[in-house]
């Protein structure tokens, strides 16, 4: 399985659904709270040149907003 | 043959299928999600029956209760992309009555005595050079969401209506400075509002402002705007914009079929929610109605559905 981290902020809810749908499918991943957390907002901007959320960075392909097709693709499942 | 598709998964098209399934018509819901345009909302405290409740949840809340109904089959994610009308094969002596076919982005049609309409709207965006290249890169149309990336930094709000209004408090709570933009000579949101704005000492609002670019190089760097008020054009520099001009109906699908306002929105008969072509009806936010408002919607289209029930039992007891 690749190494997931997803880029969030607390109020935003494309990002609980993304963090929900990992969840289903039992997929460990780190999540980083861009609206605390200074340098993973950096890194968030650096490595997918967005300033929106949510941001996942699986296995380092970078997918943009809770897209559930391109995720199931990356992670082979349903 | 369904008895009835109902287009569209928010509040309006939960409640359609709930009463439509109750009824015992044979119905299909398509839609691309459930929960409509507040899903993205943090806390909705006008939702009768719960003092409080996010978008999401409401959503779910949507989704299971039309789940629970025996008899309603959901066709999701899918969008309708256009319907045509068919011959139904009802109708007594030579009259024919039309039934509908409802294509989908998945590339599959659905058949249906009735159509319900309930669609709903999406964002307004501002349509103006430079907005497809910078979203996610400076435009934002979701202040909830990514509010705390501007930290520190310049923002302008363009809308001056509540939404534009409570962004733009949103964003004091983060930004260094707060542009709210209107293309009116006042703002029309709330001025209690207005007040928790100016009242964050960040806030500044320019009036009769027409932006007609985004500027930018990787991620945006500012906008340009025609002051109205003067004749002249001005440039604003900001690192965000977030959009909120209000919204649009989702009629394309269908607007060769129904008669539609100046705005796209469908024009219906109030009391029933008929359209101007019989057998197709309508409620919501895709419709001309006065109020966007959940608790609305749904009402409304309890009496679309209950209206294309008896329409049905009408065409049915013709052919016995």
């Amino acid at each position: 399985m690749p190494k997931i981290t997803i880029y969030t902020t607390p109020s935003c809810v494309y990002c609980h659904m993304t963090r929900e749908f990992l969840d289903e499918h039992n997929i460990a991943y780190e999540d980083k709270d861009v609206s605390a957390d200074e340098a993973a907002r950096e890194e968030m901007i650096k490595k997918s040149g967005q300033l929106g959320v949510p941001v996942s960075d699986i296995g380092g392909k970078i997918i943009v907003g809770f897209d559930k097709a391109a995720i199931s693709k990356l992670l082979n499942i349903g | 043959m369904y008895d009835v598709i109902i287009v569209g998964g928010g509040p309006a098209g939960a409640a359609a299928a709930i009463y439509a399934a109750r009824k015992k018509m044979k119905t299909l819901v398509i839609t691309e999600n459930f929960g409509g345009q507040s899903v993205v909302s943090d806390s909705i405290e006008n939702w009768i029956g719960d003092k409080k409740i996010t978008g999401l949840e409401l959503a779910k809340r949507l989704e299971s209760h039309v789940k629970a109904q025996e008899g309603a089959e959901i066709k999701t994610p899918a969008k309708a992309m256009k319907v045509e009308k068919i011959e139904s094969g009802f109708g007594a002596n030579g009259a024919s009555v039309p039934a509908w076919k409802v294509f989908t982005d998945q590339g599959d049609s659905y058949e249906a005595l009735t159509l319900i309409v309930v669609s709903g709207g999406r964002r307004r965006r501002l349509s103006v050079p430079g907005e497809a290249k910078f979203e996610g890169k400076g435009i934002s149309y979701c202040a909830t969401c990514d509010a705390p990336i501007f930290k520190n930094k310049i923002v302008a709000i363009i809308g001056g209506g509540n939404a534009g209004l409570e962004a733009a408090i949103d964003l004091t709570r983060y930004a260094e400075k707060v542009y709210l933009v209107s293309n009116k000579p006042s703002l029309t949101g709330d001025p209690a509002n207005l007040e928790v704005l100016m009242k964050s000492g960040k806030a500044e609002i320019i009036n009769n402002a027409n932006v007609s670019e985004i500027l930018g190089d990787q991620f945006v760097s500012g906008i340009r705007y025609l002051d109205k008020s003067g004749d002249n054009a001005k440039e604003l520099k900001v690192d965000g914009i977030f959009v909120e001009i209000g919204s649009i109906p989702n009629s394309e699908f269908i607007k060769d079929l129904v008669e539609t306002d100046e705005r796209n929105r469908i024009v219906v008969d109030h009391r029933t929610g008929a359209t101007s072509r019989p057998g197709i009806f309508a409620a919501g936010d895709v419709t001309d109605a006065l109020y966007n408002q959940n608790n609305i919607s749904a009402g409304d289209a309890i009496k679309a559905s209950l209206s294309a029930y008896y329409y049905l039992l009408n065409i049915k007891k013709q052919n016995k």
